[in-house]
């Protein structure tokens, strides 16, 4: 269509979302809070976060979602999806493209469900928003994606409310949700640490199985390196706002260039599995 | 908290009025410039040197009738409010503590209480037990009782069940101790806010009372009693009934206030607003010195 | 490497001078019909000065299982030796007696809650001590000397628990299960809500800890956060406990299956794309 800068389009032809030098200021006291993040994202390809709380990482994500908090604004930088530079989005345009290009999950499902509606009414409702469709086609399609996200009897599940479903069933639920429009990207912020180990496995190994299936780019945000090291082709480690360490995932665990991520994989080696468990390949 | 509460300009307000209220109630009978009962001819009069309220329709002197009255009205609202304290919080706490069986009655007793409309109870025991303002104002501290039940109680739930209250009972706390050391100070603010509700609703019912004429004997003075006696002579001194009534008023006002301002600066939120409200004076004081007129 | 057969269960001969010896405990809630079995003919012995972390998702009663030990909760059957007392059978004025010697303390998941936030940290460390009926004067200057231990500073003491960080509170809160002195200290996901600098810190002080000689339970959903300071290994699964064992060998070769999905659900810096199958047919074996 239009015939700007071929050059820099060939480099990310494939990327579905690109930040690039991101920069997101509190508009209150004029601070900066997020100093320039940078990274690209193929279809099928994930990108790790990492980072204590305060570090930034949840307001990057927001700002992709354009969902910002009062005050909050981006000061510099670009967020393309699909090519398209997202940041001055209008409202209304937002609406559009959130939900059937870009989605998310967040810590603690709960509280993203109304619990006086039957949780598969809620998912239905996305479907018959975002895609139009009738109300028997969008309760068909809502079964088959709680099936998609791995969830036993799922027409048992779309009857069910909130406060009958464990944490982990209702994490799939709202990633049910949020793929019921066919997004390209979907965020998971923080979206397996308030679950047992064994379901936050469960929740990671069904996000790598929707992406290798469908070829859904994900971004996935958490304080725990070991979390996102599982998924990751490339990692970004933010401090402080700051992206102190960036590379592909295998690059930063055994070479880590920066101190704060090697106390991050410290942590692992001296007080966690890794203690007990060596690598078994390369060292 | 007395600090607390001083430190908001409401505060302030509420406790100035209420400690006038005090003092006319300790002192009105020797303030009073005549004797309240004395009557004269000079009946329904004007406003004057001798009379500053004028004189009602036996001539006795409205200023000193009302001071006189005060003791009654205010005495008589403590009463409500400290029968209902000590009826209502005491079972409230250990309600929580003592097991089922005591909760289970406690909490059918003050439904039964609440179902009781206390004016009427009210009429109904002086009815019973002879003309008197303490009995009918015993009675009706028990009947508004509830209100002090029920806050207490669901202070406490609150405080009980919460991991600080383990810990000190893992520690060995015994009950007493876990009372006073956790419970106590979480319950107090909200008793305080119902306590200085009950106060203004205690000058309510006892305003409401001497207005019908029961509790006190007639030639005694009160505040609804002379209010009642005004309104039977308004087409000869129209502003007559605004001096109780006022007065009723702004008493009930100013216990409505101090309860205001007590749940404004108790717990966690009246701790940030109190703390936003240093804040603020510190940046004043620092900014004191800077030449007016700078831009900020 | 480790050529040795690995005994699954380990350690029940040193009951004698053991400072927590559970046998055959079982725990029911409601009465009943609506009576549910919380815990099952659990048996775990503790000696001085050993760390034994006991592993188990929600509602496996890891929780239930502290809760009875510190008389929060009744078993409904078996023995429970605390320091050499059987307390299975103790009423509140047992309970009271036992626990102000201070022997047992116990650590809460929320740092935030499970301070008084109307008391400052000063009056909050020194309550275990107050109520021992120690002296206020002897109380503050033994939680003054306590301070070092666990990195906190003495400006820190007239403050109130909202005008702490999350770590420096959890700090507050391991301290004041420490100021008495006890023998066995026990400690719900103790670094669940904290970051890696507090995480690590807060493990560092429980090393210490150890090494002092106090034994410590570390309750956990999370075999990673146990695996640098445990020495033994429980894991409890559906009020069972299920395997028993040296931290290094549940962890290199676990034995039950649940044990088994927990190796492989944690996660480590060096995961292997194989772990996902083996995960999902662990899963089918548990279900099924």
């Amino acid at each position: 269509m239009s015939t700007v800068s071929t050059l820099a389009e060939s480099t990310v032809a494939q990327a579905v979302l690109s930040v690039r030098d991101l920069r997101i200021s509190d508009q209150a006291n004029g601070r900066e809070i997020v100093h320039g993040v940078s990274f690209d994202l193929a279809p099928g390809r994930t990108v790790g976060i990492v980072g204590e709380s305060g570090s930034g990482k949840t307001l990057t994500c927001r700002a992709a979602l354009g969902i910002l908090p009062v005050h909050f604004e981006v000061t510099g930088g670009a967020i393309e999806l699909d090519g398209r530079d997202i940041t001055g989005l209008a409202p209304a345009e937002w609406t559009a493209q959130r939900g059937s290009t870009i989605s998310a999950v967040f810590q603690d499902p709960a509280s993203y469900l109304n619990p006086s509606l039957r949780v598969g009414a809620q998912v239905a409702e996305v479907i018959r928003v975002k895609k139009r469709a009738g109300r028997r086609a969008a309760r068909r399609q809502t079964i088959e994606l709680l099936r998609a996200v791995h969830l036993r009897d799922p027409e048992l599940v779309y009857g069910q409310y909130a406060y009958e479903l464990s944490g982990g069933m209702l994490q799939r639920v709202l990633i049910a949700a949020a793929i019921a429009a066919g997004p390209r990207v979907l965020i998971a912020d923080e979206a397996t640490t308030a679950l047992d180990v064994t379901v936050q496995a469960e929740i990671l190994d069904l996000l790598a199985d929707l992406r290798d299936r469908t070829g859904l780019a994900l971004v996935l945000v958490s304080h725990d390196l070991a979390v996102v090291a599982q998924l990751c082709d490339e990692v970004l480690v933010l401090r402080q706002g700051e992206v102190v360490e960036q590379g592909p995932t295998r690059e930063v665990l055994h070479h880590p260039r920066h101190e704060y991520t090697r106390l991050l994989i410290a942590e692992h080696e001296q007080y966690g599995l890794d203690r007990f468990l060596a690598p078994e390949e390369d060292v | 908290m007395v600090r607390r509460v001083l430190a908001l300009p409401s505060g302030r307000i509420a406790v100035a009025v209420l400690a006038v209220i005090a003092l006319l109630a300790v002192f009105g009978p020797w303030l009073a410039p005549q004797d309240p009962l004395a009557t004269s001819g000079n009946t329904l009069g004007a406003a004057s040197g001798s009379h500053w309220l004028g004189t009602d329709y036996l001539g006795r002197d409205v200023l000193s009738r009302l001071l006189d009255g005060s003791r009654v009205s205010v005495l008589g609202s403590l009463e409500v409010a400290l029968t209902a304290l000590v009826v209502g919080v005491i079972p409230g706490i250990l309600s929580v503590y003592l097991g089922r069986a005591f909760e289970w009655i406690t909490l059918r007793l003050t439904d039964t209480l609440v179902a009781l409309p206390f004016l009427l109870f009210a009429v109904a025991v002086v009815a019973l037990l002879g003309n008197g303002i303490t009995q009918a104002m015993l009675v009706t501290g028990v009947l508004v009782s509830p209100l002090f039940y029920r806050v207490s109680r669901a202070a406490t739930l609150a405080v009980a069940r919460s991991p600080y209250v383990e810990a000190a009972l893992i520690s060995g706390a015994s009950l007493g101790w876990v009372v006073r050391r956790h419970v106590w100070v979480k319950v107090l603010p909200p008793i305080a806010v119902a306590l200085a509700q009950t106060v203004g609703v205690g000058f309510v019912i006892v305003s409401s009372l001497t207005f019908l004429g029961i509790g006190v004997q007639p030639p005694a003075p009160t505040w609804g009693g002379l209010l009642a006696s005004d309104l039977g002579y308004l087409s000869q001194r129209p502003w007559a009934p605004l001096t109780p009534a006022l007065l009723i008023v702004v008493t009930v006002w100013a216990c409505n206030l101090l309860a205001d301002a007590i749940r404004d600066v108790s717990g966690e939120a009246g701790r940030a607003l109190l703390n936003s409200r240093k804040a603020r004076a510190n940046q004043i004081d620092e900014a004191g010195p800077a030449p007016a007129g700078g831009a900020s | 490497m480790s050529a040795d057969a690995i005994p699954c269960t380990r350690g029940g001969g040193m009951s004698t001078d053991a400072v927590l010896t559970l046998e055959g405990l079982s725990v029911h809630y409601g009465a009943r019909r609506r009576r549910r079995r919380v815990l099952h003919d659990v048996n775990l012995s503790i000696a001085p000065g050993e760390t034994v972390g006991v592993i188990g998702e929600t509602g496996s009663g890891k929780s239930t299982l502290a809760r009875t030990v510190l008389g929060l909760v009744r078993a409904s059957g078996g023995s429970i030796v605390v320091d050499g007392e059987e307390v299975a059978g103790y009423g509140p004025r047992q309970w009271r007696a036992l626990r102000r010697r201070g022997v047992v303390q116990y650590v809460f998941q929320d740092p935030l809650r499970s301070l008084d936030p109307d008391l400052t940290v000063a009056d909050s460390l020194a309550e275990p001590l107050l109520v021992q009926g120690v002296p206020r004067a002897e109380a503050a200057t033994r939680v003054r000397a306590f301070l070092d231990r666990v990195r906190l500073t003495e400006d820190l003491l007239d403050r109130l628990p909202g005008e702490l960080s999350g770590g420096q509170r959890q700090r507050v809160a391991v301290a004041r299960a420490l100021v008495t002195e006890p023998r066995l200290v026990i400690l719900d996901e103790p670094v669940s809500a904290l970051d890696s600098a507090n995480r690590v810190q807060v493990l560092q002080i429980l090393k210490e800890l150890r090494d002092d000689g106090v034994a410590l339970v570390f309750i956990s959903h999370d075999l990673g956060s146990v695996a640098g300071v445990a020495d033994r290994i429980a894991v409890l699964y559906r009020g069972e406990l299920v395997e028993t064992g040296a931290a290094r060998d549940v962890i290199a070769a676990p034995q039950h299956p649940y044990t088994r999905l927990l190796v492989r659900s944690a996660p480590t810096l060096h995961s292997a794309p194989a772990d996902r199958a083996e995960r999902d047919a662990l899963r089918a074996l548990l279900h099924a």
